[in-house]
């Protein structure tokens, strides 16, 4: 990256401005003001701050609209080109008032709609349930309890306490004497749904009882409260089946009045946006009394494509300035730039955090071991094959949807890849079913659930995790020896050092290695425990061993892979053991469900623990976080992906 | 089967099982609190997983010891 200052005459502040905008390639950064220099921030205007104010809430205001379009139906979002030298927020929102006064009517009502398909089914069932308590109710018509003169009254009581029920009946009781009848059946736990029968004439000695705020009831809603329990149900249930369908019609509605707008309001929410971000862009610069000044950050070779195509947007009138930046400088953006191959890798790195400013990018390592390690754990020819059309069909189906699904499929289909081979290496094909079909171990390497397969299988996982924890430290140290960090780089060579040392030492005590040996690995491991040791000064007693026995367990942690690994052949087993058991057609039913839920642990398994050991196991080695990431002044996301237009034509 | 192999078997699996337990535990915990992290700041995905999974090396030493049992005994 390399620090630019863009210099110019301050009356093409604000052209210059809209040009750096429209150009989408210059990450905008504050620009200093040292003494001396006559820079000064740009003075607090008070009609800017209202037109800031009017943008912020116009977007809110179109966010919300444009929210309320189906995706299908929701315009792309327009590039950058269209930014307008200033916009009349007010007269945007003039234009759209019209329609969003008529659009937040429908919303209410969709709202009502969607609240009472909530609410009334929790009526229907206690009323349901208190049908039979009160048959002889339920059989008489409305106009037979009017002829009666009776009147009914359904309650949903939420209990606090179990004296509620019997305090009701006993207030109603002094009222009525013995002029009502009160069924209840508890509906749940904290619900009991009431029927309360009484005559005509004391409907307002009813409603004061029931309106006392110690009597917590929950009305019926207004409609169904005059009708009789069957007919109140009956009407609620024909309302229940008919909300669906009465939703689905209010959200067409609200559709059908947003959607004839949505690009035209598109293309203001683009506008205000821009608008508003150049007005961001303001507090970062600074002038003189003729001059601007404004800073930032370009990828270096970039800066000559920028200089020229600057120069011609803005006639010449201005001074681009180029400067390096300090290898230690925190403030510098990151914009991680790998090969085709390794680039679906940068979305799962950046998961843990943005590297920092010249410090190294895991996506490589991520991206040669990530899918090695998948495969090891799934190592099936039958599970690789489906976890491969499945990848291959998912990198389709988001061509052109979001980056990182795009990135996952990939990983997948890597990963898959790496499932074949070690299938091909474990001679598994859905577990033992290859070996049942063919009658004979076609393993290349080793059948993983074999007996004699536990120990190669574990020094196996073994040898990958010291690979990448030795590559992780290497790493490590290359880049303490590029910041020039000597403590970190003495403190991962002694770790280095002893792990070195150990594991020649085990190698050694298990006969794989001479016992000449010995000695110098011994020798090996005690210096690289006194270097860890001093480093730390008098807490190197505690922190130095605690250290070298972490990253022991990190060579250990990567067991996992025999670990997972064996669960699913097992898992794989079990279902042709199962599948084996009963009759055929019970046997593909079962063996399909055994191996579908084998399928979709080892999509989702071995990927996560393939993270987990690059996250704390690897990258904890060398990996430094906290980068800003490069975001370039009026970058647009219309395709999601990839570098900025002008970084694209660059490039 | 003698019992020495039998007391074997069930020692691997206590090994596997009891770090199985402890891990679930933690893990459990952890989860809440990532679920709760994640939906106020989504960014802390990466993070999230990277704490949730800590606690399983619990088990991975669990399966070592048990591994070790089943072979060295």
């Amino acid at each position: 990256m390399a620090r630019v200052r863009v210099i110019g005459p301050k009356r093409d502040l604000v052209r210059a401005i809209e040009e750096l905008h429209t150009l989408e390639a210059l990450h905008l950064d504050v620009v200093g003001t040292a003494v001396g220099t006559g820079l000064a921030s740009v003075p607090e205007d008070h009609g800017r701050d209202r037109h800031r104010g009017e943008l912020s809430l116009l977007l809110v205001e179109l966010d919300a609209l444009l929210s309320l379009v189906t995706r299908p139906d929701r315009p792309t979002p327009v590039g950058g080109d269209q930014v307008p030298g200033s916009i009349d927020a007010s007269a945007m929102r003039s234009a759209i008032a019209p329609t969003v006064h008529e659009v937040e009517a429908r919303v209410r009502e969709l709202e009502e709609l969607e609240a009472e398909a909530v609410i009334l089914p929790r009526y229907v069932q206690p009323l349901r349930q208190l049908l039979p308590l009160v048959p002889w109710l339920a059989d008489l018509s409305d106009h037979d309890l009017a002829l009666l003169r009776l009147d009914t009254a359904a309650l949903v009581l939420n209990l606090e306490n179990d004296t509620v029920l019997s305090r009701l009946r006993a207030e109603v009781a002094a009222e009525l004497g013995e002029r009502f009848e009160l069924v209840a059946t508890a509906v749940d736990e904290n619900t009991v749904g009431c029927v309360l029968v009484f005559p005509h004439d004391a409907g307002d000695v009813v409603s004061g009882l029931l309106g006392r705020e110690h009597v917590r009831h929950v009305a019926l809603p207004v409609r169904y409260s005059k009708l009789s329990l069957k007919g109140a149900i009956e009407a609620m249930e024909k309302r229940v089946r008919a909300l669906p369908a009465a939703i689905q019609e209010a959200q067409a509605a609200v559709r059908a009045l947003v959607s004839p707008h949505a690009a035209q309001w598109q293309l203001y929410r683009t506008a205000a946006a821009a608008e508003l971000e150049q007005l961001d862009a303001i507090r970062l610069l600074r002038t003189t009394d003729r001059a601007y000044v404004m800073e930032g950050w370009l990828p270096r070779n970039e800066t000559g494509r920028f200089r020229e195509e600057l120069e011609q947007r803005l006639g010449g009138h201005v001074v681009v300035e180029e400067s390096k930046p300090a290898r230690d400088d925190r403030c510098v953006p990151v914009l991680l730039r790998n090969a085709r191959l390794v680039r679906p890798f940068e979305a799962l790195a950046q998961f843990l955090d943005v590297p920092r400013s010249a410090s190294l990018d895991p996506s490589l390592v991520m991206a040669v071991f990530m899918p090695l390690m998948f495969g090891i754990m799934v190592g099936d020819i039958g599970y690789g094959v489906i976890l491969l059309v499945l990848g291959l069909y998912a990198r389709r189906r988001f061509a052109h949807g979001a980056r990182v699904l795009r990135d996952i499929s990939f990983v997948l289909v890597a990963g898959a890849a790496w499932s074949l081979v070690f299938g091909v290496l474990f001679g598994e094909f859905f577990g033992d079913l290859g070996k049942r079909l063919l009658g004979y171990d076609w393993a290349v390497w080793m059948y993983r659930p074999g007996a004699q397969a536990l120990e190669p299988l574990l020094l196996f996982a073994i040898a990958i995790g010291v690979v990448h924890v030795v590559l992780g430290l290497l790493l490590g140290m290359w880049q303490s020896a590029r910041f020039r960090e000597s403590r970190t780089l003495l403190d991962r060579l002694g770790t280095l050092l002893v792990i070195a040392g150990l594991f020649v030492v085990a190698g050694v005590a298990a006969d794989h290695l001479p016992e000449t040996a010995m000695t110098p690995a011994v020798a090996v491991a005690i210096v690289g425990l006194v270097l860890v040791l001093s480093l730390h000064g008098a807490m190197g007693l505690m922190v130095g061993p605690l250290e070298l026995l972490g990253a022991l367990g990190n060579i250990l942690s990567y067991l996992r892979l025999a670990a997972v690994g064996l669960a699913s052949a097992y898992l794989a087993i079990v279902a042709n053991e199962l599948a084996l058991a009963g009759p055929i057609w019970l046997g593909i039913i079962v063996g399909t469900l055994f191996h579908t839920l084998n399928l979709a642990l080892a999509g989702f398994s071995p990927m996560v623990q393939a993270l987990r050991l690059h996250y704390v196991e690897c990258s904890s080695k060398f990996f430094e976080g906290g980068g800003t990431p490069f975001h370039p002044f009026g970058e647009r996301h219309t395709t999601g992906t990839g570098p900025s237009r002008m970084v694209e034509q660059i490039t | 089967m003698d019992i020495g192999t039998g007391l074997v078997a069930i020692g691997a699996g206590l090994a596997v099982g009891l770090a199985a337990l402890g891990s679930g535990y933690a893990q459990g915990r952890i989860g809440a609190a990532a679920i709760g992290a994640i939906a106020e700041k989504p960014e802390m995905t990466g993070r999230a997983i990277l704490l949730v999974a800590i606690p399983e090396t619990l088990v991975i030493l669990g399966f070592a010891i048990a591994a070790m049992t089943i072979l060295l005994l």
